[in-house]
């Protein structure tokens, strides 16, 4: 008897395995071989900006990893250790900004800071810190709400004073989430690109601004070349070694915390809501910003935004922007959530079938590998290897949704995976023995099941694209301009007019991402 | 050592769970608290370690109050009900905890830890870990963590609940003799009545009209 051959596995991989290997790996491929001279892998690191950003990259990525991590898991115990009134508003407000658009959060603190600090390295460190403190929040998180109190009452018990059950429990325990956290968020300030772009300047480059600078600005190929390529070799390496470290899961604790009676202290209520303000600052900041112009709080720059009013003549089609915007959102989200289900759904069926244990390996490292490839480098990669006569991609705009869908894929196989593993596979044998064909098994069966997989999904990859900022800065053409493109560009402009106007486009950014998650979330309720 | 709770009251939440409830362990004995779920059994062992500070009354060992002691510092060993071993140690690093932290020599812990292997009959676990452990190992190893640091009380709870009948005995009569031989003042609360006369000295029900008749010893 064979109820689910094994080659089914392999073809649901197919068509998200495709859009990564034509989006991500073979763009960077060809980068690295066709586009560097052999004289620029040494002579690259002696071109004015290089070291600089080098060194740059490095220590803003660590400063800000230290104080995201120091800052967040005070708001992550809170959060994952208690039960208060006003908890899920809290996780809400602490755990959205990751799913908001690098540009919009550049603009929130340029918005927020005053203008002797909006373009200084704080200011960039500020916003890492506020975009990246999620990722400790859902990572620790999780991990931390799994430690019961009675293990810790266990140690007690057998002596341990508060301190010994901070170092000989509760950090132990943590120690895996925490180090791929920390790994995690070093990574995201290292290549940050978006924040930089908007908050940087001379001198205060990372490696992906300086590839840019370089590819875009000078001309510089074979230079840009080699520090993508470099900057790539480095992540993958670095995150092979980490993966192989096998890592202690908290599965153990069967439980999801003792029910054991346990209030909140006050002091840890306030300080709860207290960050959930402070995390609503900098957009609050933005808002407010782009309600403000010369004659008080008015709506005169979106008057302008959307051409009511013509003052200076912004060259802004903010119409056809939105909607080429939505456009590529909605077809990067048709392309990812399939794909990316399927994907999840082979890659959940590891235990049937131990011969393709290692087939699943090297497919999940598949799937793994694009995170850990800064979209700036897969942009550039793109822009090179689809240049030429069979392709000439470069000219179609489809490209643009396809790399959205290729950059969300992993993520959304991520936050997919473990809700299809959650998913009994009895209960399709139980579904079948009670007559339900393999259709019927689909529609009744799986697709419900699989309801909050796609919600994430698609509120992952429609917030993805419409942020999506690095690959899109080298492909954009000016009749396929996207939302985050339009912003950098108004900024980048000189006049408080432009200002203002960049400040209510990020708004209108910030509003469209808001409402793609929403309707993720009531679509999926229905 | 010698363990007595006076008149101890337990409110959660408005609800009375413990109401001046009061008992007694003579030193080196064995006492069962029985009872139906749900009546405050743990409560009463959760007093004791200190982990529930008591609305009022006094938890005296060899007579002197220690309701307000903190719980590392009591020197009460408790054995949960669902075990609570740390996942991250092994065997061997569970049952020393308790020693590390009093600061025990390297050699006098192993010394220590080798000889509670035998006790609960596991030497040749250190190594393993404890999502490796059957429910009855587990548990073996939980009473050896738990007595490792001689502490001057040892609570158990449910301690032979949740296994099945064949491992349910024959941990039962080892129970009974690790509990002998450790010669450490014992309180044990169990739904089960044969258990408790099998494992205890004495017989404490709770939870019927009369809550502090004191069981008669077998």
């Amino acid at each position: 008897m064979k109820l689910r051959p094994s080659s089914t596995t392999a073809i649901a991989l197919i068509p998200a395995g495709a859009i990564i290997a034509l989006a991500v790996f073979i763009p960077v491929v060809v980068l690295a071989l066709e586009n560097i001279r052999l004289s620029d892998v040494f002579s690259v690191w002696g071109r004015p900006g290089v070291k600089e950003a080098v060194w740059f990259s490095t220590w803003q990525a660590a400063v800000s990893t230290v104080a995201t991590v120091t800052l967040g898991l005070i708001p992550t115990w809170i959060l994952s250790r208690y039960r208060f009134p006003g908890r899920a508003a809290v996780h809400l407000i602490m755990t959205a900004p990751f799913v908001l658009p690098t540009v919009v959060v550049g603009s929130a603190f340029l918005a927020l800071l005053p203008d002797a600090l909006d373009r200084s390295v704080w200011a960039i460190i500020a916003a890492h810190i506020f975009f990246n403190i999620s990722l400790v929040i859902r990572t620790v998180g999780p991990a931390w709400s799994l430690l019961d109190d009675d293990l810790i009452h266990a140690a007690r018990t057998l002596g341990a004073s508060p301190i010994q059950i901070w170092r000989r429990i509760v950090f132990p325990l943590v120690r895996p989430a925490l180090l791929s956290t920390t790994a995690l968020v070093f990574l995201m300030c290292f290549t940050s690109f978006g924040v930089v772009r908007i908050l940087g300047g001379p001198g205060r480059a990372t490696v992906d601004v300086e590839i840019y600078r370089r590819a875009v600005l000078l001309g510089d190929t074979s230079g840009a070349t080699v520090l993508a390529i470099v900057q790539t070799i480095v992540i993958a390496t670095t995150a092979a070694i980490w993966m192989r470290r096998r890592s202690i899961a908290l599965s153990t604790a069967q439980s999801p915390a003792s029910s054991f009676h346990r209030p909140t202290p006050r002091s840890l209520i306030v300080g709860a809501y207290f960050s959930a303000a402070l995390m609503s600052v900098p957009l609050l900041a933005l808002i407010v910003s782009s309600l403000r112009s010369s004659d008080g709080l008015s709506l005169r720059s979106y008057r302008i935004l959307f051409g009511f009013e013509n003052v200076e003549r912004l060259p802004l089609d903010i119409g056809g922007v939105v909607l080429t915007s939505i456009l590529f959102a909605i077809i990067a989200v048709v392309i990812a959530v399939p794909s990316g289900l399927a994907a999840a759904q082979a890659l959940s069926r590891r235990r049937e079938g131990s011969r393709s244990g290692l087939f699943h390996s090297w497919a999940s490292a598949f799937f793994i590998v694009p995170v850990g490839t800064s979209a700036v480098v897969v942009g550039f990669g793109i822009l090179v290897t689809y240049d030429r006569s069979p392709f000439d991609f470069r000219s179609a705009w489809l490209l643009i949704p396809v790399v959205h869908a290729a950059i969300a894929l992993p993520f959304v196989v991520r936050a997919a995976l473990p809700i299809v593993q959650a998913i009994p596979t009895d209960l399709r044998h139980a579904a079948a023995t009670l007559g339900a064909s393999p259709r019927r098994r689909f529609f009744a069966l799986d697709l419900p099941l699989l309801r909050p997989a796609v919600t994430s999904a698609v509120a992952l990859s429609g917030a993805l694209s419409l942020g999506e900022f690095g690959a899109t800065s080298f492909l954009t053409r000016r009749d396929t301009e996207t939302l985050p493109i339009a912003i950098a560009r108004l900024l980048g402009r000189a006049g408080s007019l432009s200002f203002s106007t960049a400040m209510a486009a990020a708004t209108l950014l910030l509003v469209l991402t808001m409402a793609t998650i929403a309707l993720a979330e009531v679509g999926s309720r229905r | 050592m010698s363990l007595r709770l006076e008149n101890i009251s337990v409110t959660f939440d408005g609800k009375r769970i413990l109401e001046d409830f009061s008992t007694a362990v003579a030193a080196g004995h064995v006492q069962a608290i029985v009872g139906p779920s749900g009546i405050g059994k743990s409560t009463v062992l959760r007093v004791i370690a200190g982990i529930i500070t008591p609305d009022s009354g006094r938890v005296l060992i060899d007579d002197i109050d220690v309701t307000s002691v903190p719980i590392h510092r009591r020197s009460v060993g408790l054995v949960f009900q669902d075990n609570q071993l740390f996942p991250h140690l092994d065997v061997a690093a569970n049952i020393g905890f308790g020693l590390r932290m009093a600061k025990v020599p390297r050699i006098d812990l192993t010394q220590r830890v080798n000889e509670l292997l035998e006790l609960v009959g596991l030497q040749g676990f250190e190594t393993r870990r404890p999502t490796s452990l059957s429910g009855g190992e587990a548990k073996r190893v939980a009473l050896a963590r738990a007595l490792a640091p001689r502490p001057r009380i040892l609570l158990l709870d449910e301690p032979l609940t949740g296994l099945d009948r064949e491992l349910h005995d024959r941990l039962a009569h080892d129970l009974r003799r690790i509990l002998t031989e450790a010669g450490t003042t014992t309180l044990l609360v169990t739904h089960d009545l044969d258990e408790a006369d099998l494992l205890a000295d004495g017989v404490t029900r709770l939870g019927y009209p009369d809550r502090t008749h004191q069981g008669v010893p077998r």
